[in-house]
């Protein structure tokens, strides 16, 4: 972390409807615009923009799930998990997809794949789900060894287990090459990138109280081996690694200690505190230029570098409204004609264009108010219950009932031939 | 009788666009469906109605405005690439969308009813 680094930014994270604002349950910087995407315990998605936090979409994209657990980027939008279902929103906040499944009962985290328009969901349930991205599909559904709560991919995909292990997934067919008991009781937190994988957790001391671990674990998933613990006396709660220092890494406890450790050289450490109550979780932006921290009383804190903050490594333009800036002529209701107002220039057939296909009869009479009311005399009109049988506004072809009485054409003979067998 | 002409001339397709808008916005069978519910794909369909209709000042008295209907309608007629931000009643939920996006999303949504439009 350099000299300079200092919070930048806090914001407090946007509640519910009419709810009081609840931490976020997870928070991701977008890989390619400068988004900063908040998760809440309602479902609710929210991305805001650039280093001063600016609220750019927000969409409720889960209902009545509980939290949402994770995203995941893709070129198409933003992936979403809760317990229930999978969402995808596009960076503008219109939905692309929402898929429910039978098998999705409490779904924690997610991975990318060897192939990139799939994902692998897990949770705590027995089976771990395939889908593919362009289509908003399951493809294939398998077993879960384990109840995992987090999922992190590099040449692997590691998943941190309920229990405190660490399987490490093959990419392709997810079988287990490796497990680690990482921790006593539970994972609170981990990272991989390139051949390490770095995890926080828990143990038990005596009399059954779960306290975190003053080490972090290291791992090398090159050769399956673990390497020397990074010691963290305030107790390593949460961990990121550095997106382009190699062996560069984050720690911080719950407290709001935070250090920058080097994985091959643990004892040169850069120590910062953030003026947090309790910490709840950090984040690292793709560029390394930016990190986020979640604290218990529901904000989120931005750090980086005043003056060269930047969240994604490839910038992309990030689109907002239009505004308003000419309004519109005011028009008079009676006089002015409906064109005072021109159309925009335009090359596409218009929206307005009716299907030639589509013609309607007109004139047929009005459908016959049912004898058997009882109407009441009302201010304006009458009203009764309504006795009919049909659907609401049913369609009534009432042509067909006075054609036979009266208004029957008259019919050329060999037309007549022709009906009589009909009836 | 040219002049006169020419002031009428936008009506006919400034009325078909209403009714398909019409067609399309509130029915009641959409009321469960989830495509139009809050996390649905077609929610902002719901919202540019709002948008267009339902514009208020800073007292919250609606305005009733003529003007801001035609120039809305007439830029999701053509679909232009303007962009538009829609906030959900409650004031949660924004997006942001283009005239382009609500015109193939109101296509889609009336090739949608015609297609079930059971025809006698």
């Amino acid at each position: 972390m350099e000299a300079d680094w200092d919070e930048i930014t806090r914001i407090v994270v946007p509640p519910g409807p009419h709810m009081l604002p609840t931490p976020a349950s997870t928070i991701a910087f977008d890989d390619t615009q400068e988004l900063l995407w908040i998760g809440n315990d309602h479902g609710r998605v929210t991305a805001f923009y650039g280093p001063e936090l600016q609220r750019y979409v927000s969409v409720k994209a889960h209902i009545s799930e509980g939290p949402v657990r994770q995203f995941l980027f893709h070129e198409r939008g933003v992936l979403s998990i809760a317990a229930n279902s999978v969402h995808l929103v596009s960076r503008k906040g219109l939905t692309q997809w929402h898929l429910n499944h039978p098998s999705m009962i409490d779904l924690r985290c997610m991975s990318f794949t060897s192939n990139p328009g799939q994902i692998l969901l897990a949770g705590c349930q027995s089976a771990m789900l395939v889908v593919d991205i362009d289509k908003g599909q399951v493809v294939s559904q398998l077993p879960s060894e384990a109840s995992y709560t987090m999922m992190k991919r590099s040449r692997y995909i590691c998943a941190a287990t309920e229990a405190g292990a660490v399987n490490v997934l093959d990419t392709t067919d997810f079988t287990i090459l490796k497990s680690w008991k990482a921790h006593g009781t539970a994972i609170n937190d981990m990272d991989v990138r390139g051949d390490f994988l770095v995890t926080c957790g828990f143990s038990v001391r005596h009399l059954g109280a779960s306290i975190v671990d003053p080490l972090a674990n290291v791992y090398d998933l090159k050769s399956f081996s673990s390497l020397p613990p990074l010691p963290f006396h305030a107790g390593a709660a949460y961990v990121r690694l550095h997106p382009k220092l190699q062996t560069t890494s984050f720690v911080a406890s719950q407290t709001g200690q935070m250090q920058v450790v080097d994985l091959m050289n643990p004892n040169s450490v850069d120590l910062r505190q953030a003026n947090v109550q309790y910490m709840l979780g950090i984040e690292v932006s793709p560029s390394g230029d930016a990190l986020a921290i979640i604290d218990a009383e529901a904000s989120i804190h931005l750090w980086g570098s005043r003056s060269k903050v930047q969240f994604s490594k490839r910038r992309q333009e990030t689109e907002f409204g239009e505004p308003q800036a000419d309004r519109a002529p005011f028009v008079d209701w009676k006089e002015m004609p409906l064109n005072t107002i021109g159309m925009p220039y335009y090359h596409e057939r218009l929206l307005s264009a009716w299907p030639s296909h589509m013609v309607f009869d007109v004139g047929a009479p009005p459908p016959q108010i049912d004898p058997n009311l009882v109407l009441q005399p009302a201010e304006m009109g009458f009203y009764a219950p309504n006795s009919k049988q049909s659907l609401r506004y049913q369609v009534e072809d009432t042509r067909a009932s006075q054609l036979g009485s009266s208004m029957a054409a008259p019919k050329f003979l060999s037309e007549k031939a022709k009906a009589i067998p009909n009836n | 009788l040219n002049s006169e002409f020419g002031r009428e001339v936008e009506n006919a397709r400034l009325f078909r666009l209403m009714a398909k808008l019409g067609f399309i916005n509130e029915r009641p069978e959409y009321e469960h469906d989830r495509q139009w519910s809050e996390n649905g794909e077609r929610y902002y369909l719901k919202l540019f109605r709002d948008y267009i209709f339902h514009q208020v000042d800073a007292q919250e008295n609606p305005v009733v405005d003529l003007g801001h209907v035609l120039s809305c309608l007439n830029k999701l007629d053509a679909g232009s690439d303007e962009r538009l931000t829609l906030v959900s009643r409650d004031n949660q939920s924004c997006f942001v969308v283009s005239y382009r996006e609500l015109k193939k999303g109101m296509e889609s949504a009336f090739q949608e009813l015609s297609k079930n439009a059971r025809r006698s």
